[in-house]
């Protein structure tokens, strides 16, 4: 195998074009490299991509954020801004793997592999936000994120397109969120199940939600049913039960070796619930 | 066989500027170890799940295993025996061996470097902030205790008497 | 050896003399090490756990550019032996197996090593095993012992029945005490396959040196495996030198032979240097695992919580060698009861064959999984008869002087009525349970043996010496693993000479150049080494303080060594050392001494019902937990650990704690997150990201109590602590688990499905 190291942007995605899918873009290599070590890939070569500087930013705007795609976890997890406006993603960035790992995971890449457990995924499923990508010789083009997975490590982007960046509206003041991690232990663990919700409420009227779940089916998705229920909504606890019940019918969670679909679909449940008990009413998780 | 691609780098090392003639899937660790004479840097299960292999790669705490060498090149690279010499050694390794934080030893250069990363960007650790620091370095022999109370000293021993 | 005056070394927190090469990064570990011309091997592994090797094809391998050797069954002089495991002479007691270098006609587990190759570089040696072509012809399987007993169940070895060996123990008639029981408890527990998961792959190099030497520089714990490396090879054994490195983690997995079979074939063939290094994953693959097993318990008791009989039933997993097996079950056989006072008594043990990987020595080697079931049926008991767990147990621990059920008198202290105590007291205040998280407290008490069965003739050897100018040399064959065994050699070198530590330097673990001390296992190093290097030391120190007596003109008795001196006891006079040696060496007295410790012998008069001693003595000890449980998701926290330990006298008091806290975390783990879980002989759980050990982001608060009887059959008193200090975490933390919740697992580990299932079945039932 052989490896590139473009100085430029646009040197890269020239060579991920030409490559016809099998020149893979490396980045951190977090996964990349285990993956090669399983002959789960067996690239051509590599396009290193890690030391592009100008992808790796914070930036608050007056009503988003953006963030580049080799932005690294490490980055996410110590950003004020994004604890400010994005809670969630920040509390799920401490959580994603182990800290040597998250100096070098990045955002890009966490939602380029597409684990259906993706750590980032769910938060950024409940802040609406959208992937921005690019390629060579083509205008860039963005996807709400909701529209970015297609599979289990399968996503939208095309063998010769790279995400650019990733873009959300800043959490209003008005709204609360929670996230949740679910693991075996407490780093180093691969999702059991992660739950990432945000909440505009009134007191305890509901007025929007946004719910994201990770490790629950082929890819993150967001429970748009649940969601519905809770829109516009009193929230009691009977309407709760309801939104326990309708989220276990949303998703499509498998056994494996870290939880069986029945445990997946029960903690959905339950962890659901207590989240939106903990915005609602204020009460400890 | 046809011969695969092989690429120089440079890696500033412990402060010296080294050369190797590495392959593009190799990673640090291998290139460190086996190319380089850097044995203390230690491979426990080659993918990022335990921690031994741990450096500072430009001041952050890594993986070696999950970084290829070329990666590397013209970075600044430091490990365990860059940190302190017997003659000098660096105030965490003095507290991991009088407090009893090492047994076996083989996840200690790792532990040391995670520790070392934490006090450059936190001197005044607490304990939760030590604990989240290291744990990406597994220990299967002392429980982690030792080590928690090693670092705590050595952080206290830097803010109080640091030595140039 | 109980001796009162104030030590000056010995108990003190010292660091370890390896302690400073290992912060430096300086210590070389097995695969730190390579020499010029070397080669590198990889072995090639069965991918069916039970199949006919129908044919190897090596010739696409033998083709390959930089190949140096491609090995199989036919190369080896002899494949097969029936190895004494662990002894060196033959004790009977069905403690043999055979030992199989590579698979020949079959496969037996999944993993099993089928081919070698030595290459140039490591990607030659990766790239030659993907060309070698076996042929598997797949066969059914058994994976179950309890399946793998039945007589039609198909044999694992050829020739012979799956059930190595059966045990029994009795004592009184148990049916007679169940009679007299006014609650009886019955539960079947089960324990998991799990990993050492020591942080250093096995690893060595080989090299054949100027002597013709074959010599195997390795990480073990047993650098005695030289003799059945040289039975290998057909050479005499002392064509084979076997050096133990610093070893970065053995907890009995490295107590077999690992890589020293395969690195001595391919230098013996070769000729030159070669390296093996596992991965993780081949580790997890192929390398012993401890003894899943399944135990059925009934315990009966009086009202007032008296124990009356018990009866168990043993089956554990031997996988698909013999190994230590029969070995482990023993121990299991003996600890079965706990440390109770129990009139009737009958245990049966089987250990039996199965496809499965082959299990082995495993820290607390078979005390551990008994001791879950033992204290769960105590707990029980308790909650049943309504009495504090706590008080239950002290109405039953047995005392110094009374027997366990095989007849074995405990000559020693026995303190578990004083750690029981001191551990329910350390808890402290009780936190609340609030909302779903359910706060509980469990304790719980094990037996563990430190030092070999007494009827395995064992033995340590030391070699210390002094140099003329005072500094000190000791030379053992202890093999080092981390919990200090070289290093308290040199503390008691240095309380017996007056010498300060740094004067001391050891040279450990070279079958050519070390004296014998016997396999670092069965926690027996410090009594064993300990015992023979303080004999060693004392019998210099008679030396120097006999010719110190002539040239002072003193009694004996009134002498001492003390910092590099020669001193009289409340007196004036003194000697600096360096004159006294002179003087002694001008008289041509010996500066050096080479002690033999010899553990006591016991006869075992047969090995089917186990009466009588079979070990030296037993460590005690009680694990105190505290947990909070998630009742909605089933997670465990563990809050805190206790451990109150009698060790004796602690040497190196950061050690014996070091261990108490390492050993802690070590039972914790069996108990809530580590399972090598095997799928009909497939591991489902191959890396480190399926089996899962403890991050220091999941560790409680660990409390460390020592008590120090002094009555320990170690140098200066001292009792092992190295595997007593896992026995009991388990089910200390199992029972905390009821507690917060009410109800009870019977197999390990813990999971938080497990929790759910049974609080559902609670609520349901």
């Amino acid at each position: 195998m052989d490896t590139y190291r473009p100085q430029h942007l646009k040197s890269a995605l020239q060579l991920l074009k030409a490559g016809k899918g099998r020149y893979l873009m490396i980045a951190g290599g977090t996964n990349m490299i285990p993956d090669l070590r399983a002959k789960a890939i067996r690239p051509k070569a590599f396009i290193d991509i890690s030391r592009f500087k100008n992808l790796s930013y914070i930036k608050e705007e007056k009503k988003e954020i953006r963030i580049g795609a080799l932005t690294t976890i490490s980055k996410l997890a110590d950003s004020n801004t994004i604890q400010l406006f994005a809670l969630p993603l920040s509390q799920a960035a401490q959580q994603l793997g182990n800290p040597l790992v998250r100096n070098r995971a990045t955002i890009g890449g966490n939602l380029a592999d597409a684990s259906p457990a993706a750590d980032t995924a769910p938060p950024l499923l409940a802040l609406e936000a959208r992937v921005v990508m690019m390629r060579e010789g083509a205008k860039e083009r963005s996807v709400a994120i909701d529209q970015f997975f297609l599979g289990p490590n399968q996503t939208r982007l095309r063998r010769d397109e790279m995400i650019k960046e990733i873009i959300f509206s800043k959490v209003s003041p008005h709204a609360k969120t929670a996230y949740f991690k679910l693991g075996l232990r407490n780093s180093m663990a691969i999702s059991i199940i992660s739950i990432a919700l945000l909440l505009e409420m009134e007191g305890t009227f509901c007025k929007k939600a946004r719910i994201g779940l990770g490790a629950v089916a082929p890819f993150p998705m967001r429970a748009y049913r649940t969601e519905e229920m809770l829109t516009e909504e009193e929230v009691t606890e009977r309407l709760l039960e309801a939104c326990g019940q309708t989220v276990r019918e949303e998703i499509d969670p498998i056994s494996d070796i870290r939880a069986s679909k029945e445990y997946r679909t029960e903690m959905v449940s339950v962890l659901l619930k207590r989240l939106i008990r903990q915005i609602a009413f204020q009460q400890p998780v | 066989m046809k011969k695969d691609q092989t690429y120089w780098v440079k890696i500033h090392i412990n402060g010296e500027w080294k050369r190797a003639e590495v392959f593009p899937e190799e990673t640090l660790l291998h290139v460190l170890r086996e190319k380089l004479g850097h044995t203390e840097v230690k491979e426990g299960c080659g993918k990022g799940d335990c921690g031994a292999c741990a450096v500072l790669l430009n001041g952050e705490p890594v993986n070696a295993c999950l970084t290829l060498a070329l990666q590397a090149d013209q970075q600044k690279v430091v490990t365990v025996r860059g940190l302190g010499t017997p003659d000098r050694p660096h105030p965490l390794q003095e507290s991991f061996v009088k407090r009893g934080a090492i047994q076996c030893g083989f996840c200690s250069a790792g532990m040391i470097v995670s520790a070392k990363g934490l006090l450059d960007k936190n001197p005044k650790p607490s304990r939760e902030e030590i604990k989240r620091a290291i744990s990406g370095n597994l220990c299967r022999c002392t429980g982690y205790q030792k080590i928690i109370e090693a670092i705590e000293e050595a952080a206290y021993k830097l803010r109080t008497d640091p030595k140039p | 050896m109980n001796d009162k005056e104030e030590l000056r070394i010995i108990g003190k927190p010292i660091p370890r003399h390896d302690a400073w090469e290992k912060a430096l990064g300086l210590t070389p570990y097995a695969a730190d090490f390579s020499l010029p011309n070397m080669l590198y091997a990889k072995v090639l592994r069965s991918r069916h756990p039970s199949a006919n090797i129908l044919s190897i094809d090596t010739r696409k391998a033998d083709r390959l550019k930089g190949v140096r050797a491609v090995l199989t069954a036919k190369d080896v002089p002899r494949n097969e032996s029936v190895t004494r495991f662990g002894q060196t002479h033959t004790v009977g007691g069905g403690f043999e197996g055979l030992y199989r270098v590579l698979a020949d006609k079959k496969v037996h587990y999944m993993g099993e090593a089928d081919a070698l190759v030595a290459e140039e570089t490591e990607a030659i040696a990766e790239k030659a095993i993907e060309l070698i072509q076996v042929e598997y012809e797949p066969l059914p399987g058994v994976y179950d012992p309890l399946e793998a007993m039945k007589p039609d169940a198909p044999p694992v070895q050829e020739g012979r029945s799956n059930i190595i060996t059966h045990y029994e123990v009795v004592r009184g008639d148990v049916n007679r005490g169940f009679a007299e029981a006014e609650v009886i408890v019955e539960n079947t527990y089960r324990v998991p396959f799990v990993d050492h998961a020591y942080l250093e792959p096995e690893s060595g190099v080989a090299w054949v040196d100027e002597n013709g030497v074959i010599t195997i520089r390795v990480s073990t714990q047993v650098i005695e495996h030289f003799r059945g490396i040289a039975d290998i090879l057909n050479l005499p054994h002392n064509r084979v030198r076997v050096i133990g490195t610093y070893v970065g983690g053995g907890f009995g997995g490295k107590e077999d032979i690992t890589v020293e079979a395969f690195l001595a074939l391919l230098t013996f063939k070769t000729g030159r240097p070669v390296k093996l290094t596992y991965t993780r994953e081949e580790s997890i693959l192929s390398h012993s695992k401890r003894h899943p097993y399944v135990m059925e318990y009934k315990t009966g008791a009086k009202r007032d919580g008296r124990l009356v009989a018990l009866q168990a039933r043993l089956v554990s997993d031997a996988g698909a060698y013999v190994y230590l097996s029969p070995w482990v079950l023993l121990y299991s056989m003996v600890d079965a009861t706990g440390p109770y006072r129990i009139p009737h008594v009958r245990v049966d043990g089987y250990t039996v064959l199965t496809h499965n990987t082959f299990t082995s020595a495993n820290r607390g080697f078979g005390a551990p999984q008994v001791c879950f079931a033992y204290e769960s049926q105590m707990d029980e008991l308790a909650r049943r008869l309504r009495m504090d767990p706590a008080e239950i147990r002290k109405i039953n621990y047995l005392n110094k002087g009374e027997s366990l059920a095989t007849g074995q008198v405990l000559h020693h202290t026995v303190a578990l009525q004083e750690t029981t105590e001191r551990t329910v007291k350390a808890f402290g205040e009780k936190r609340p349970s609030s909302g779903t998280l359910k706060m509980g407290r469990g304790i719980a008490s094990g037996m563990t043996s430190y030092g070999r069965m007494v009827f395995l003739h064992d033995t340590s050897r030391s070699h210390v010496s002094i140099e003329m100018d005072g500094s000190v040399i000791i030379r053992a064959g202890v093999q080092d693993i981390g919990g200090g065994q070289a290093s308290s050699l040199c503390q008691i070198v240095a309380e017996v000479l007056g010498v300060p530590l740094e004067d001391i330097r050891i040279y450990i673990a070279d079958t050519a150049l070390t004296p014998f001390a016997g396999t670092t296992t069965a926690t027996r190093q410090l009594y064993m080494s300990g015992n023979a290097t303080l004999m060693a030391a004392q019998e210099i120190k008679k030396t120097l303080l006999r010719k110190a007596s002539e040239m002072l003109h003193l009694e004996l008795e009134n002498l001492d060594l003390v910092d590099r001196e020669v001193v009289e006891k409340g007196g004036e006079k003194r000697l600096p050392l360096k004159e006294v040696i002179r003087a002694c060496a001008s008289d041509g007295l010996p500066l050096y001494h080479v002690a033999l410790f010899k553990a006591p012998f016991r006869n075992l008069a047969q090995f089917e019902r186990i009466e009588g001693e079979v070990f030296p003595d037993f460590t005690y000890g009680t694990h105190g937990a505290e947990v909070a449980v998630d009742e909605e998701t089933g997670k465990v926290q563990v809050l805190k650990i206790i451990s109150c330990f009698d060790v004796g006298r602690a040497i190196n008091r950061l050690s014996v704690e070091g261990q108490m806290e390492g050993g802690g975390i070590y039972g914790m783990g069996y108990a809530l997150t580590e399972e090598v879980l095997l799928k009909e002989g497939i591991t489902m759980t191959p890396s480190f990201s399926e089996y899962l050990l403890p991050t220091s982001m999941d560790v409680p608060s660990l409390e460390t109590i020592l008590i120090e009887s002094g009555d320990g059959v170690g140098p200066f008193g001292a009792k092992g602590i190295g595997e007593p200090s896992v026995c009991s975490v388990a089910p200390a933390i199992a029972n905390a688990v009821f507690d917060a919740i009410g109800v009870r697992i019977y197999d390990l580990p813990l999971t938080p499905e497990k929790i759910l299932k049974a609080l559902r079945e609670k609520r349901n039932g």
